[in-house]
C-alpha cells in the first residue's frame, strides 16, 4: 500500500500580502479573536452578560453528563455505547454463559480470564466457574460481545466506574451479574 | 546611654519612615495579588478557549463546619490558587541525586529576590506630606513632604535594570545546579533571551529618559502629568511597543516563553524542582510580571494620573490622594498584566531562533534608530508630544516599507550532513522511493533496484 507519487498533493502557502508582512496588523486581529471569544464564553456561565451569545458550550461533568442529552446536540447514544461490561443472565437467573473461551481467545488485551466447569444444569455441558475481567487491562473494543455466541457477555453505557486498588478493578463473576441486575432497565438485553 | 542612641536614631526621616511602611504594604498587597493573578490567568485562558475555568473550589477546605458554614457561595472557583499552593505546602521537597545542594536551594531565591525588590522604586502614590509624630516628648519621625514608595534614589532607572538583569541567575542556577542537561539547557535558553532582551529595554528606556532629562522615577511621572503633558505612551508608541516586547521577554511570559515552554518541554528549567522551590519560580515569574508592568505604567501609562481627576494629580499632597493614586497605579498594573495574558493566549510561541533573531535584528536597530531620532529631535528642541509622536509613527512607516531591501543573514540555514540519505555524496547511489508508509520501521524496499537514484 505504498503511497503513489501521483496521490501526493502538495500544498503550496499563499504568499502573505503586504499588511500581512507587516505583521502588527495581523497581531491586532488575532487580539480581536481572542476578546471575541472571552467576550462570549461568558454565555456559558450562570451569570448572564447581556448580548453575550453562548459559543461551544462546555459540560460541568458530574452534574450534567451525557446521557441525559439528545444524541443530537452530542449526547451519548446508550445502544451501542462500550462502557463496563456485564454477564446477561437467562430468564431462569442463571449466568448465561457456557464458558465456550470465545472471549478470551479473542480478547486483543487478554483482560479475560474464565475458568470453565462442568455445568450443574441440563440444559448445557459447561458454565463459568470462575469470569474475571480485568478492567484496567480492557480497551472496551467490544470484540468479546461480537464473538459470544450466546450474548452472555455485553458492554454497557456505564463508563464513570472507580475503585481504590488494582485488585478492585478486577470484576468477577457476582460483580458482572450485578452489573447485569443494575443496567438491565437502562439497556435491555 | 540610651538617650544618647535614641538621640542619634531619631527623628527619623520621614521618607524613610515612609519608605518602610510603604515597602511592607507593596510587598503584601504584591504577594497577595498573585493568587488572584493566577486565578485571573486561568479563567482568562479558559474564557478565551470557550471553557470554563476552576469554578468549583470554595474556601471550604472540605470540612464538614466550613461546608455548612459556606453554603450557598460559590466562590466563583477562587479557593483554587489557595488549594494549588497547600498542595505545594504538601508535596514532597525533592532534591536529584548528584545536585549541587546549596545552590540547588539558592536558585529558586535568587528568583524571587530580584523580582521581590524590583519595584522598591516604584513611585506607587506620589507625594504625601507627613506630620511629625511625637511620643513621649521625643519626635520620632520628622514632617516633611515625601514620595510614597520604598526608596526614593536619584538613580532609580539604574537600580531598576540592574536588578531586573539580575533575575536571569535564579534561572541559570536553577538550571545548572539540578545536574540534568536538560535543564541546563532550559536555563541557558532562558539566560540568552534576557540577556538579549535587556539591550532594547534599555534602549527604549533612554528614549523617555532624553525625553524627561532625568532618570528619578518621580519626575518622569511628573512630566507625564499637567497642561500640555501627555503620557508618553501616547508620544513614544514605538517606544512603548518595544519595551512592553522587552518586558513579556524579560518575565519569560509567552510569546517568549522558550525556558519553560509548558506545551512543549518539560519544564525547562525548573523540571527537577517541586512542592515549594517550584512554587517560588512560579512567584518569581508572577512577581516579574507585576514588576515589569509597574516599570512599564510608571514609564509610558503616567503612572498614578488618572486624566480628569483632580486627586491623582502630584499637586494633592493628602492620605486620601495617595490612595487613590495607589488603587489607580495597581489597577493599571493589573490591566497591563491581564493584557500579558492576552497576549499569552493570541500570539503563538516563536521558535528559540526566531526568539534571538527578533531582538537581535529587529528590535535592537529599530530602537538604536528611535534612540538617535529622539536625540536629534531633543537637541532640535522638538519634544511637544504630536511632534514626537509623529516622528514614531513616520519612523514605523519608514521602516515597514524599507525592512524588506536591507540585506540580512542568511539565518536558519540547513547544514548537509555528507553522505546522509538526504545529502548523498557525489556518486553515491541512494534510494529515493518509498517503502512500506504503514510499516513501525524503515524496512528495506522489496524491490532492490527500484527507486535507486545516482547522485553526480
Amino acid at each position: 500500500m505504498a503511497i503513489a507519487p501521483s496521490e501526493v498533493v502538495t500544498l503550496t502557502r499563499p504568499p502573505m500580502n503586504a499588511l500581512e508582512s507587516v505583521y502588527i496588523p495581523e497581531v491586532l486581529r488575532g487580539f480581536g479573536t481572542t476578546v471575541r471569544h472571552f467576550f462570549t464564553s461568558f454565555g456559558q456561565s450562570k451569570i448572564p452578560v447581556i448580548g453575550a451569545s453562548k459559543t461551544t458550550r462546555a459540560m460541568q461533568y458530574p452534574e450534567e453528563r451525557r446521557e441525559d442529552m439528545p444524541v443530537l446536540d452530542g449526547g451519548m447514544e446508550k445502544s451501542n455505547f462500550r462502557g463496563v461490561h456485564r454477564l446477561n443472565r437467562d430468564e431462569q437467573g442463571r449466568v448465561k454463559c457456557v464458558a465456550c473461551m470465545m472471549c478470551p481467545t479473542l480478547c486483543p488485551a487478554r483482560c479475560i480470564h474464565i475458568v470453565a466447569g462442568e455445568a450443574p444444569w441440563e440444559d448445557r455441558e459447561k458454565y463459568p466457574v470462575k469470569f474475571e475481567i480485568d478492567e484496567l487491562r480492557c480497551i472496551f473494543c467490544g470484540m468479546c460481545e461480537e464473538a459470544c455466541p450466546v450474548d452472555a457477555i455485553e458492554l454497557t453505557p456505564e463508563y464513570d466506574v472507580v475503585g481504590l486498588s488494582r485488585q478492585e478493578m478486577v470484576f468477577d463473576k457476582e460483580k458482572l451479574l450485578s452489573v447485569y441486575d443494575l443496567t438491565i432497565s437502562a439497556k435491555p438485553m | 546611654m540610651l538617650d544618647a542612641v535614641l538621640d542619634r536614631i531619631f527623628p527619623l526621616s520621614p521618607q524613610v519612615f515612609v519608605g518602610i511602611i510603604t515597602g511592607v504594604v507593596a510587598l503584601n498587597a504584591i504577594v497577595g495579588t498573585i493568587p488572584l493573578l493566577i486565578y485571573f490567568e486561568r479563567k482568562i485562558s479558559a474564557y478565551i478557549q470557550d471553557r470554563l475555568g476552576p469554578n468549583r473550589v470554595g474556601f471550604d477546605l472540605g470540612l464538614p463546619i466550613l461546608q455548612k458554614l459556606f453554603r450557598g457561595f460559590g466562590f466563583w472557583g477562587l479557593g483554587q490558587s489557595a488549594a494549588d499552593g497547600l498542595k505545594f505546602v504538601l508535596k514532597e521537597d525533592f532534591t536529584p541525586r548528584g545536585a549541587d545542594k546549596f545552590l540547588f536551594s539558592l536558585a529558586p531565591a535568587a528568583a524571587v529576590v530580584p523580582a521581590m525588590i524590583g519595584w522598591a522604586v516604584i513611585p506607587w502614590g506620589g507625594a504625601l506630606e507627613v506630620g511629625s509624630i511625637v511620643l513621649g516628648g521625643r519626635e520620632l519621625v520628622a514632617a516633611g513632604t515625601v514620595q510614597v514608595m520604598a526608596a526614593n534614589i536619584n538613580a532609580g532607572f539604574m537600580y531598576l535594570l540592574a536588578i531586573a538583569a539580575l533575575g536571569v541567575y535564579g534561572v541559570t542556577l536553577g538550571g545548572w545546579a539540578s545536574n540534568n542537561k536538560f535543564s541546563f539547557l532550559g536555563g541557558l535558553r532562558a539566560s540568552a533571551g534576557m540577556i538579549s532582551y535587556e539591550i532594547p529595554m534599555g534602549l527604549s528606556i533612554l528614549v523617555i529618559v532624553l525625553m524627561a532629562g532625568s532618570v528619578r522615577p518621580t519626575s518622569i511621572v511628573e512630566q507625564q502629568i499637567g497642561d500640555g503633558a501627555v503620557w508618553f505612551i501616547l508620544a513614544h508608541p514605538l517606544a512603548a511597543l518595544l519595551m512592553y516586547t522587552c518586558i513579556l521577554a524579560e518575565c519569560n511570559r509567552a510569546p517568549f516563553d522558550n525556558a519553560e515552554a509548558e506545551q512543549e518541554l518539560v519544564g525547562g528549567f525548573h523540571t527537577e524542582y517541586s512542592a515549594m522551590r517550584f512554587a517560588l519560580f512560579f512567584l518569581a515569574e508572577y512577581t516579574h510580571m507585576i514588576a515589569g508592568s509597574a516599570f512599564f505604567v510608571m514609564l509610558f501609562l503616567g503612572g498614578y494620573h488618572l486624566p480628569g481627576v483632580a486627586l491623582t494629580t502630584p499637586e494633592e499632597t493628602g492620605l486620601l490622594a495617595v490612595l487613590a493614586k495607589f488603587v489607580v497605579f495597581f489597577t493599571k498594573v493589573v490591566l497591563s498584566i491581564c493584557f500579558m495574558m492576552l497576549v499569552r493566549w493570541t500570539i503563538p510561541r516563536i521558535r528559540y531562533d526566531q526568539v534571538l533573531k527578533l531582538a537581535w535584528q529587529t528590535l535592537i536597530p529599530v530602537s538604536m534608530v528611535l534612540v538617535v531620532s529622539t536625540s536629534v529631535m531633543v537637541y532640535l528642541g522638538r519634544t511637544l508630544w504630536w511632534q514626537t509622536a509623529v516622528m514614531n509613527l513616520a519612523l514605523s512607516l519608514a521602516l515597514m516599507v524599507i525592512w524588506p531591501y536591507l540585506p540580512r543573514a542568511d539565518v536558519n540555514r540547513r547544514v548537509p550532513l555528507a553522505g546522509s540519505r538526504f545529502s548523498p555524496l557525489p556518486g553515491e547511489a541512494v534510494r529515493t522511493g518509498v517503502s512500506n508508509p504503514v510499516a513501525l520501521t524503515d524496512n528495506p524496499m522489496p524491490d532492490k533496484n527500484q527507486g535507486l537514484v545516482s547522485v553526480h
